[in-house]
């Protein structure tokens, strides 16, 4: 995000799997390895979102060390990454039952551990099956559109996504960003005629003036400072003055 | 500048057909499903019917408002598009579009917007009236004026 596109400082030469790449030093590794159509499977990495490493499945290998692609910057000449072998299996094998026991309906979280081979391990039964994941994929949603409304907070097995004084965000605004950026979906929230609720909030759906469909919450208009008109009623008034102009046939 | 190239609308053209619309949601659905569809007919009591789709407007405020990325310009063509892998489903450009033309899809969690299928939009292939039309930005205008000149220069010969 927000990188030049014009770069033209010396760059790095490296390999990935054995495929050598040239790279400006910097680039994550994940995104080299795409670049060259490797695979890496992650599970909180969004591209349109800032990179947390949060959720360790994206772990690979450079030169030793297992690092998390998503957030790990080439900076030295002649790199050698591997992305699958042994040892980055089995430590992704540990991610995928730590997670199993977190949200073991979660249907990424089974299609993971059965790609892998993981079952269910009863020696990391110590936390409570949730469904969330704590990646905070849903902090970064909120976080880059702007409200801020919820964080993770707490350490290790208490942490939890929450509100302020885990209480219901007075800064949300309703937009459910979180809700469907969540890789397990368990961000609940409903949808009800002209009332949407999350997060313990309760919304009122603006209705449109002219046709009196509710479409978004006063919050997000607020905010934006949008005209209340819903988007199917805004291209009717384009469309009409587009034809209320003298035109040739 | 590279030449910009932009969908018009004729409406006195238009016969309400919705060929355009259905070629639209086929590209993307691989069905004649309208509700999918990026350019959209508007009908009034009067009889009139425009076709509608994105401006690509200069100052855009979907543009202006997309915190992930996800919305970028073609800097060659000036067409905005939206990167559906970074797109996060906020639906901001959604509320502030002022002519409700980039829709949020509720299936795939994304929105979508006319990208004027990378230089060839089948709206305006499969146009049975010519009520689209696919120029640049001033051929338009150029081609009205050279009517106009016509019709003066034929009210001229007739007196």
């Amino acid at each position: 995000m927000n990188e030049p596109s014009q770069y033209l400082g010396p760059m790095i030469k490296g390999t990935i799997d054995g495929l050598s790449i040239t790279v400006r030093p910097g680039t994550v590794l994940l995104n080299a390895a795409r670049t060259l159509g490797i695979h890496i499977p992650t599970l909180c990495h969004h591209e349109g979102l800032p990179p947390d490493g949060n959720c360790r499945l994206c772990v690979s290998q450079v030169g030793g060390r297992l690092v998390a692609s998503c957030i790990y910057p080439l900076t030295a000449d002649g790199f050698q990454a591997q992305t699958d072998n042994e040892r980055i299996r089995y430590a992704r094998s540990l991610v995928i039952a730590l997670m199993l026991i977190r949200a073991p309906e979660a249907p990424v979280v089974v299609a993971l551990a059965r790609e892998y081979g993981v079952t269910e391990q009863p020696r990391l039964r110590r936390v409570t099956a949730d469904g969330c994941l704590r990646c905070g994929r849903c902090v970064r949603a909120c976080l880059t559109g702007g409200a801020e409304a919820v964080s993770l907070v707490g350490r290790g097995t208490a942490r939890i996504v929450t509100g302020p004084f885990f209480e219901p965000p007075p800064d949300c605004v309703g937009c459910l960003s979180c809700a469907r950026m969540c890789p397990t979906g368990i961000i609940g929230f409903t949808e009800l005629f002209d009332r949407r609720q999350i997060w313990g909030r309760n919304f009122q759906l603006v209705p449109c003036p002219t046709c009196g469909r509710p479409w978004a919450t006063e919050e997000e208009l607020a905010r934006l400072n949008a005209d209340r008109l819903c988007p199917a009623c805004r291209r009717r008034a384009m469309a009409e003055a587009i034809s209320s102009c003298p035109t040739e046939n | 500048m590279a030449i910009m190239k932009s969908i018009n609308v004729v409406p006195g053209r238009c016969v309400g057909c919705l060929n355009c619309e259905l070629a639209c949601a086929s590209r993307d659905w691989g069905q004649y499903f309208p509700a999918g569809s990026k350019i959209n007919l508007v009908f009034f009591k009067s009889g009139g019917k425009v076709p509608v789709t994105c401006f690509q407007c200069n100052d855009a405020p979907c543009l202006k408002v997309c915190r992930t990325g996800a919305l970028d310009r073609n800097e060659a063509t000036g067409v905005i598009s939206v990167n559906a892998q970074k797109c996060i489903g906020c639906r901001t450009c959604v509320s502030v579009c002022p002519f409700g033309n980039i829709a949020y899809r509720p299936s795939s969690s994304r929105v979508e917007k006319c990208d004027q299928c990378q230089g060839s939009p089948r709206c305006v292939a499969i146009c049975p009236s010519g009520a689209l039309t696919y120029t640049e930005d001033a051929g338009t205008s150029a081609d009205r004026r050279r009517k106009f000149a016509q019709s003066l220069l034929e009210a001229s010969q007739e007196s």
